[in-house]
């Protein structure tokens, strides 16, 4: 206890972290019915908690890693270990989580001002910080998971907030279950990692895996095991319709699900047990194959949607994908830096989406373009420069992790994953900017609100005076990520130098272990050249025309005078229809739900009910209710009589043994 | 005395009375009452193998902990269910409460 | 220096446990006023927390005290006292099943004994009785490292206990009014 006090860093490592959890419980049992103390007391807690982590960051910056831990409880020789591990990994995912939350709360302010459920919004975006900050600076992959889970429980309940709705609540059931399968993955993993190697301390676990402490059959089915957690919190391939449905959500929590917590979650776990994964080139190769068709499939499905916020998630499940292909590739801090910028770009579009949503109530971009979206300057202004850094255009911060992760997949011995890296970002760039484009240049100009009434009109002007507060409350925030993310991407060998200097794989190691880290060390060592080579300027102006190749396109279809404004895909009607089914993943699921579990067991079933037991329960009828007639005799319903039976038997049967 | 076969028939002689409660009361309090004499019966087999032959002379008093704690919880749902079924059938003969009965 | 007439106290205390407990018993079961039988088994506890004291464990002796006699025997009565015409009506005894039970309890009796008394109990290899090794202190460093988990999963358990306590009898409140 005392050393809690002596310690500057680890008291602020629990105080920053365990700080929204008070506030949760503060909010929860006291101050439920008063919505202006609970957003304080949340407010005042995630920027207490953003200040200690940015002051460790700092603090620690040149440390070597650290690592607090205690012997939480052990059973037989099973020791369980709670502990923080703070390297600068996990520092700056710290940082990154808190500054998200609390620019997030903060817009909130205004965004859910009049809520009914104003307090309990914040009580669960309290409990939301508290988990996230606790996975990010766990020791043990234990203690991990046990945060992991606690990340899923909260933002199921902030996906299903509005649980009035039939929709919020399916998805937030839908997020729940589908996080749950792959978990039960990563679960398995860990047990086995429990069984086979009996420590899941993460520096350890990274550390023998490296030198060859685990046996590589192990590494690799346990490695494949914990993907699945990746897969299932970061929406990859097979699990990534819930992401998109998870929209059903407040706007800031879709801000904060998508940038810094919840999908972030999985390529952290991946990143954190990066030399662990990276000792098998096995489940390396997966995770790559599986990272690049998640990109490749998201980013189509956001062609053709016109729900702004459905939009920016699948972009956000194809920028996942390019993270995990990235570490695949064995560019960790391409990954690391490409979350980064990441988390600052994409809460900036969430953010600036929920202004226009709550200006205009409908999450359609046509009618948000017609209505004059590009009147509201600011939220207008930013969301550009979140889409121009989402496209990897050059001073935005996007550029530069998207340049560091195609390098990566460049030195990748199979070009095709280059390929796909590049075709992803023209994609990206084209529906980004097929969405400014319609927030800019609205099909018939822009509609006077005449059929919305002169008292409609007259009341926002109204209301814009008087909800100064709202909406700036919900700018200044926007304003910070949008500087962030201009100014971001300059800091990139700074972040680079702090990130690869914890990362537990000798250099001498590293040149002959595996591809994927061989990559790494590649990339590490000419990183800081890298646009010196003549290979790297043209990796860059290939990386910097895709993104404009994007654009131009989008510029054709839906920015220029006399634009059809229907996209290339739409002269192909079934390719459209593919994309916007989502390639038939959901009504894959429901068909497979439906053939297996309703047509195929329930069918037996029902036949099974006609014939057998149908046909047989009339026999059974008469046969039972003779014996039973019969046998009721025997039960009386005195239990002390069985009872009696039963001890006697018993002692009868010691009394033979026995004597 | 002192010795573990006393012990053994004192906890034997306890166990067959608490038995004997439990098969002829008809309250449920007492039934209850029996359950403790039973537990303590057990309690008292642990203690005294502790004693005499085990290893670690700590096992027996820590299992025997568990067991109080057990018994504690045994009793407070034990009575609460008791008090259930006594507003519900407004007796707490167990065999009144004989509503499956053939 | 003669001990003898000090171990004849001991002795002498000794039975008198054994006939404290065995009566307490007795009192327990075989009065038909549930009061009479909970002070019985408050007797009885008492003197199995004697038993405990020879057996050298004063700290569970103490335990045994606190939580059989002062807690459980407590909630019973209050649970008696709560439903207070319990104890009023006491339906006659049917003789059949007094004596089935007589027979059974018997028969289990003889049975235990005799393994009791038939078997050739041996000490584990490394018994050795010190009355240092039962400290509180001991007691506590096991649960708290070795049987740490069935200690918090006993933790556990009890609150589930009490909570389904509340709900069971509360609930069952409000359904019957």
């Amino acid at each position: 206890m005392g050393a809690l006090f002596r310690d500057p860093v680890l008291f602020a490592t629990v105080l920053g972290t365990n700080l929204p959890f008070f506030s949760m419980a503060v909010i929860l049992l006291f101050t439920r019915s008063k919505p202006t103390v609970s957003s304080r007391i949340s407010v005042g807690s995630i920027a207490v908690s953003a200040i200690c982590a940015i002051s460790l960051l700092a603090r620690l910056f040149s440390a070597p890693p650290l690592q607090y831990q205690t012997l939480w409880f052990c059973s037989g020789k099973l020791n369980i270990v709670f502990g923080y591990y703070l390297d600068p990994l996990s520092l700056l995912m710290l940082t990154i989580v808190g500054i998200i939350a609390c620019l997030v709360q903060i817009y909130s302010l205004g965004y859910m001002a009049g809520d009914p459920g104003y307090s309990r919004y914040y009580a669960f975006q309290s409990l939301f910080a508290w988990a996230m900050m606790n996975m990010v600076i766990a020791g043990s992959m234990l203690q991990l998971f046990i945060f992991w889970e606690m990340v899923g429980l909260a933002s199921y309940f902030l996906i299903g907030f509005y649980y009035e709705k039939w929709s919020a609540s399916q998805a937030g059931k839908k997020a729940f279950v589908m996080n749950r399968v792959g978990d039960v993955g990563f679960f398995l993993g860990l047990i086995l990692l429990l069984i086979g190697f009996g420590n899941l301390d993460i520096p350890t676990l990274n550390h023998a895996a490296v030198s060859h402490g685990i046996s590589q059959g192990l590494i690799t089915t346990s490695a494949l095991l914990i993907f699945c957690g990746v897969i299932g919190k970061s929406a990859q391939f097979p699990l990534l319709t819930w992401l998109p449905d998870a929209m059903e959500g407040p706007t800031p929590v879709s801000a904060l699900l998508h940038s810094a917590t919840m999908v972030a979650a999985g390529v952290y776990m991946f990143s954190r047990i990066f030399p662990f994964f990276s000792a098998s080139p096995q489940a390396m190769a997966v995770a790559l194959a599986i990272g690049a068709v998640t990109m490749i499939l998201s980013s189509t499905m956001a062609m053709v949607t016109y729900d702004l916020k459905q939009v920016w998630a699948y972009s956000t499940v194809s920028q996942l994908g390019y993270m995990v292909m990235a570490l695949a590739a064995g560019g960790y801090f391409a990954a690391v830096f490409h979350l980064t910028t990441h988390a600052g770009f994409k809460a900036l579009l969430f953010l600036c989406s929920g202004i226009f949503i709550h200006e205009f109530h409908t999450n359609d971009m046509r009618i948000i373009g017609k209505q004059g979206g590009r009147k509201l300057k600011i939220p207008m202004t930013c969301i550009t420069i979140g889409a121009l850094a989402l496209s990897g255009v050059f001073p935005f911060s996007g550029f530069f992790s998207k340049e560091a992760i195609l390098t990566v997949l460049y030195a990748q011995p199979n070009k095709i994953w280059y390929a796909a890296g590049l075709f992803g970002a023209v994609l990206t760039a084209y529906y980004s900017f097929r969405l400014i484009f319609h927030l800019l240049f609205p099909k018939d100009g822009i509609e006077e609100k005449h059929h919305h009434g002169e008292h409609e009109a007259g009341s926002h002007e109204h209301e814009e005076g008087h909800q100064g507060f709202v909406f700036w409350a919900m700018a200044i925030p926007v304003m910070i990520l949008a500087g962030v993310s201009v100014v971001l991407g300059f800091f990139e060998h700074g972040l680079e130098h702090f990130i690869m200097r914890s990362l537990p794989i000798p250099e001498e190691l590293a040149r002959h272990a595996v591809p994927g880290v061989h990559a790494a060390a590649h990339a590490l060592s000419e990183g800081a050249q890298r646009v010196h080579e003549p290979n790297g300027s043209l990796l860059t102006i290939l990386g910097v025309s895709a993104g404009l190749l994007g654009i131009a396109v989008a510029w054709f279809e839906y920015g220029r005078q006399g634009a059809s404004r229907k996209g290339f895909l739409s002269y192909f009607p079934a390719i459209w229809k593919l994309f916007d089914l989502r390639w038939f993943l959901d009504i894959f699921y429901r068909k497979g739900l439906d053939t297996l579990v309703y047509a195929g067991l329930t069918s037996l079933f029902v036949r099974n009910d006609r014939r057998i037991i149908d046909g047989g329960i009339d026999g059974i009828c008469i046969f039972t209710e003779g014996s039973g007639r019969l046998f009721s005799f025997l039960q009386s319903g005195m239990l002390q009589f069985n009872l009696v039976l039963m001890v006697l038997v018993a002692g009868a049967a010691v009394l033979y043994f026995v004597i | 005395m002192n010795s573990l076969s006393t012990y053994l028939l004192i906890s034997a002689l306890l166990f067959s009375m608490g038995l004997l409660g439990i098969l002829q009361r008809r309250n449920l309090i007492g039934m209850l009452i029996s359950v403790e004499l039973l537990l303590n019966a057990a309690n008292l087999n642990f203690m005294a193998f502790n004693r005499f032959l085990a290893h670690d002379p700590v096992t027996g008093q820590v299992i025997t902990l568990f067991v109080m704690g057990l018994a504690a919880a045994e009793a407070a749902i034990g009575l609460s269910i008791i008090l259930a079924l006594y507003r519900k059938m407004h007796s707490i003969n167990i065999e009144a409460a004989q509503k499956m009965k053939g | 220096m003669d001990t003898s007439g000090l171990n004849f106290i001991l002795q002498a205390a000794f039975w008198v446990t054994v006939a404290l407990t065995i009566s307490g018993a007795a009192i327990a079961v075989f009065p038909r006023n549930i009061l009479y039988n909970v002070l019985g088994l408050a007797l009885a506890l008492i003197g199995v927390s004697g038993f405990y004291l020879y057996l050298g464990s004063l700290f569970v002796a103490l335990m045994q005290l606190l939580i059989y006699v002062g807690a459980i025997c407590i909630a019973i009565v209050f649970a008696i006292m709560l439903s207070r015409p319990l104890h009023v009506d006491i339906p006659p005894r049917s003789a059949g099943k007094v004596w089935l039970g007589i027979l059974a309890a018997t028969v289990f009796f003889i049975g235990a004994a005799g393994v009791a008394l038939k078997t050739n109990w041996q000490a584990a290899a490394g018994h050795v009785y010190k009355a240092s090794q039962w400290s509180v202190q001991n007691i506590g460093n096991a649960l708290l490292t070795r049987y740490e988990l069935v200690f918090e999963v006993i933790s556990l358990v009890l609150l589930v206990a009490i909570i389904g306590a509340v709900i069971t009898a509360g609930f069952s409140r409000r359904i019957s009014s």
